[in-house]
């Protein structure tokens, strides 16, 4: 009986085991800042679609060009990622917790332009491409939210890669 | 060519024995049909005039005796005449889809498939019955009215005359009826056909409909020719019914002249009473031969012209001839292949490709790239005698490509297209598909022997398919019925498995252990441990069980678990109530899309604070909700840590309770059974995998494989893998499992060329290595490979590359020569 009340009141500071999964992903969602603009009903599908994985500090999340169709926010840890060049790897970023990678393969079927690996262990909420798009079409108007954050993050990953290369050019 | 045959031609071409039995029963029945009129007669003039008893009975006796003939004979003939029209249709079926079959690509491209369908099913089977009585029913009408036209003139030729008099008139006005009310018909066999279409189309393409909400534009479609249907149907009514009409006036024209003429007759004394009734009884008679002629008049017309659709429709030469003359066997090809100045277009204006030349060693290997619309697909199927060049040669050992026939070709070439096309079946049956059609149209028998399993399975591990197999095969469901011996085996296996690996994967795996709640199952598996083997038990019947909610009172769950269906309920409602036209957020919800108004209504009533309002029925549904939730998947409720307790005793209760009072009704979860409702995997796991650990179900399957490696049951579990069904167009199968299936089916056949049509496209990155690995040492030399390649980082290795733009093939050669010359290649490779 007292399990079921907590779902309603998910505010209330009460143990994490009656806690139910869909409520801690709306808190997760709602501390993350592009998330947190979204309206809370619309959020709440947000986290019931989201799913909770977990990997042991050293573990692959993915391998740079395995085709891959789900993005990754970190809920605890830290992940590194990694471009895999033939003879070496150039580490790109660290994500820590809080961040959002991965989100290209959630708009289209594309390959990993890099391998993340979990540097701790580490806890990841994810969605699948095809829950992602759903919920793209139902709320269009939260669709160009995440889409201006991701074309953010692209540009900003573009500019890290191009810095390496001049950098590599530089010295080699 | 079987397009060209004449209708009637199907009906004497075979079976003319039959033909003439049924002509032979026809003769004698008509004997026995006009017999029971003279009875007729006699009995009312001999018999009866005279007093005559023993004359009474011989007559009547004569007369049931004709007439029970007659029947019996009829039903013969109909028989014999049902028989033939199944035989025909058989025969034309067969031989119809026989052509079909090798009708060129292109025409099913521009062709429905459902128009395929319906003409070789419901419109051949409506000629089919047409022809069976092609013979019979005009035969047995005429020779009847013929017989009862000829007794009535013997008996009073005046009135015979009279009473036949109306049948000219008949014969000129229905027929004229009828061609209008024919060709009105035929329109709405066409109109018809475009509405199917309509329908057909829209179905197909309904992501776009709803993409750009074109309803309203699609009803428009539909409305056009439904409306000219419309029109048509009220106008056939008109003409039908006319039809009938005229039919029922002349009918009851005749007794009246009979009546009139014959009456005026008998008073004068010129004609008797028998001779009277005989006269009425035989004209009444006349009207159902009547009228069975004109139905078959009707048949004919409608017949033929289906007859002449149809045929039309498939009045196309096969491009190719299908089997080499039966002196000859297929020709073995060396795999050299020289192609000189080939050109394909449509339309005799489009070129796609243009003056093609080409020389390929036999053994040699060729990737053929180039940016996509270059002609590098058409091209591949070129040679694959898929589609046939216009201009140019295709020279294979010297032969002209288009002059083999295709079991030469299907002999020789294997070929894998770019999204292959999986038959529904079993993986197995796939598997030897290509192989096993060469073996059948070959002339002389077996030309090799099925692939042993042995060589199959090599197949399937050079090809990478082996590990999608031995999955499959670990997620198969056991029949108790057939699979009793080998489930022992497995659960000696578990046992072992849980020793050596039970410590490694127990953070992995939630193991079905009586005492600890499975997070990974209902609350109802939870509860009653062990899966039903009678209907009373069934999950859904659980809460109108009266032992199992006793159970759970006694356990005080009760409450808890109503509890908890409410809360279900709330939450779902809430979150889902604006998304009940996509099922796909269904999917991860304990309530369906089909019960989702039932409980928005029981939530409603909630809502209004009258817990007491609600009937014993949403109690139950409540408590249904509960016992389908499964802690791990349904997020939208908890379980508090004591009510997972409350649980368990609970389960130990009705474990307790059920063995003592029906011991059959249930298989518990225990380590010594077999569970028959799980896969393999879970059984030897006797647990579920960990959701939220990615990789857990990776290493499982590792530690599980390892297990039935040693073990010597991995040979069982490929066997049931290959078993497995595909579904329809394999869709059960990922895309990258439907392109190793096809590769190994086109190697199983061991080509002597071999042609790839991007056929590694959907693989992932291993699988694809593996495949170039295989193509790049066993494969080279043992047959020459044509690879239409759309990743340029997989072409190295090629003896030859030919690059292709716009339909010709601007430069050639090994790789480092092509990126040594700096040109188109050298481009795409570095615009990857």
């Amino acid at each position: 009986m007292n399990s079921s009340r907590e779902c309603k009141m998910s505010n209330s500071p009460k143990p994490v085991a009656t806690r139910c999964e869909l409520d801690e992903n709306l808190e997760i969602l709602r501390r993350i800042p592009i998330f947190s603009a979204i309206p809370l009903q619309r959020l709440r599908l947000y986290a019931y679609l989201g799913k909770r994985v977990s990997y042991g500090a050293g573990q692959f999340i993915f391998r740079q060009r395995d085709s891959g169709d789900r993005g990754y926010i970190i809920v605890s840890g830290r992940v590194q990622v990694i471009r895999e060049f033939s003879d070496h790897s150039v580490l790109l970023n660290e994500f820590k917790e809080g961040d959002f990678f991965g989100g290209l393969a959630l708009l289209s079927d594309i390959n990993r332009l890099f391998s993340a690996r979990a540097v701790t262990s580490l806890e990841c909420l994810t969605w699948d491409r095809e829950s992602f798009q759903k919920l793209l079409v139902q709320f269009p108007e939260v669709a160009l939210q995440i889409l201006d954050m991701m074309i953010k993050r692209i540009i900003q990953m573009e500019e890290k890669l191009l810095q390496t290369q001049l950098h590599e050019c530089v010295c080699g | 060519m079987i397009s060209k045959k004449p209708l009637f031609s199907w009906v004497f071409e075979r079976y003319i024995g039959m033909q003439a039995l049924l002509f032979l029963m026809i003769l004698t029945t008509i004997f026995f049909r006009v017999f029971p009129l003279e009875m007729q007669k006699r009995i009312v003039n001999s018999a009866i005039a005279f007093k005559r008893l023993d004359a009474l009975l011989l007559y009547s006796g004569l007369f049931i005796g004709a007439m029970l003939l007659a029947g019996i004979l009829k039903f013969l003939i109909n028989l014999l005449q049902g028989y033939i029209a199944q035989k025909i249709l058989l025969d034309m079926r067969a031989r119809l889809y026989d052509h079909i079959l090798t009708l060129p690509l292109s025409f099913f491209r521009r062709t429905p498939a459902g128009m395929v369908i319906t003409s070789l099913t419901s419109e051949l089977s409506v000629i089919g019955e047409f022809l069976g009585g092609a013979i019979a029913v005009p035969l047995i009408n005429i020779l009847t009215l013929v017989a009862f036209a000829g007794y009535l003139a013997y008996l009073n030729p005046l009135l015979a005359i009279a009473s036949f008099a109306i049948y000219p008139i008949e014969i000129i006005i229905i027929p004229m009826l009828q061609k209008r009310f024919n060709h009105l018909n035929q329109h709405r066999i066409d109109v018809t056909r475009d509405l199917s279409n309509v329908i057909g189309e829209a179905i197909s393409g309904m992501h776009e409909i709803h993409g750009n909400a074109g309803y309203g534009l699609e009803r428009g479609k539909l409305l056009r020719f439904a409306g000219s249907l419309f029109s048509v149907r009220i106008r056939m009514n008109v003409y039908k019914f006319l039809i009938k009409f005229a039919n029922n006036f002349f009918q009851s024209l005749g007794p009246f002249i009979l009546f009139l003429l014959g009456g005026y007759l008998t008073i004068q004394g010129r004609f008797d009473i028998g001779a009277l009734v005989a006269f009425l009884s035989a004209y009444e008679k006349l009207y159902d031969p009547w009228k069975e002629l004109m139905d078959y008049y009707q048949d004919l017309q409608d017949s033929r012209v289906r007859y002449k659709q149809i045929m039309d429709y498939f009045d196309i030469r096969p491009e190719f001839e299908i089997a080499p003359p039966a002196e000859r066997d297929p020709y073995a090809l060396t795999g050299q292949i020289e192609i000189k100045e080939m050109s394909y277009s449509v339309d005799s204006q489009t070129h796609i490709l243009d003056r093609i030349s080409l020389d390929l060693e036999s053994g040699s290997q060729l990737a053929v790239v180039g940016v996509s619309g270059s002609g590098k697909s058409t091209l591949a199927m070129i040679v694959g005698q898929l589609y046939s060049y216009n201009g140019g040669h295709v020279l294979m050992d010297g032969r002209e490509l288009k002059t083999l026939t295709k079991l030469d070709v299907s002999h020789n070439i294997g070929y894998v297209a770019q999204h292959p096309f999986i038959f529904n079946g079993t993986i197995q049956e796939n598997l030897l598909y290509a192989f096993q059609s060469t073996r059948r149209t070959s002339n002389n028998g077996d030309i090799a022997a099925m692939p042993e399993g042995e060589e199959v399975l090599r197949v399937l591990r050079e090809v990478g398919f082996a590990e999608d197999v031995l999955k499959i095969g670990f997620d198969t469901i056991l029949n108790p019925d057939k699979h009793s011996d080998f489930a022992q085996r497995l659960i000696e296996i578990r046992e072992l498995f849980f020793r050596r690996c039970g410590v490694e994967l127990a953070k992995e795996v939630d193991f079905l252990d009586r005492d600890s709640f499975q997070y990974y199952s209902s609350i109802s598996d939870n509860l009653t441990f062990g899966y039903p083997n009678t209907a009373q038990y069934e999950a859904e019947a659980l809460p109108r069980n009266a032992l199992f909610r006793e159970v759970l009172d006694d356990a005080r769950v009760l409450k808890p678990l109503l509890a908890l269906g409410e809360e279900l309920a709330t939450q779902t409602v809430f979150l889902l109530k604006d998304l009940r036209e996509d099922p796909f957020f269904f999917e991860m919800s304990p309530i369906s899309v089909d019960e989702f108004e039932k409980y928005s209504d029981i939530v409603a009533r909630l809502g209004k604070g009258a817990r007491s309002r609600l009937s014993a029925a949403d109690g139950d549904a409540l408590l249904g909700l509960a016992l389908r939730f499964v802690p791990a998947q349904h997020k939208m409720a908890a379980l508090s840590p004591a009510l997972e307790d409350d649980l368990i005793v609970a389960r130990h209760r009705f474990m307790e309770i059920m063995t003592s009072r029906d011991p059959a009704a249930f298989t518990f979860y225990r380590p010594t059974e077999y569970l028959y409702t799980f896969n393999i995997l879970t059984n030897i796991l006797f647990g579920h995998a960990r959701a939220d650990h990615p990789q857990a179900m990776e290493l499982i399957r590792q530690r599980v494989a390892e297990m039935a490696r040693e073990e010597n049951i991995i040979d069982e579990i490929m066997a049931l893998g290959l078993q497995f069904r595909v579904g329809s167009m394999g869709d059960k199968l990922s895309g990258g499992q439907k392109q190793k299936l096809a590769i190994a089916r086109a190697l199983l056949k061991n080509p002597r060329i071999l042609i790839m049509d991007e056929a590694t496209a959907s693989l992932d990155n291993a699988s694809q290595a593996h495949i170039l690995q295989l193509l790049g040492s066993r494969m080279r030399g043992k047959c020459t490979l044509i690879a239409v390649v759309h990743r340029l980082e997989t072409v190295k290795d090629f003896d030859l590359i030919a690059v292709m733009r716009a339909g010709g093939i601007v430069e050639s050669g090994r790789y480092d020569e092509l990126m040594g010359k700096k040109g188109l290649f050298y481009e795409l490779v570095q615009g990857m």
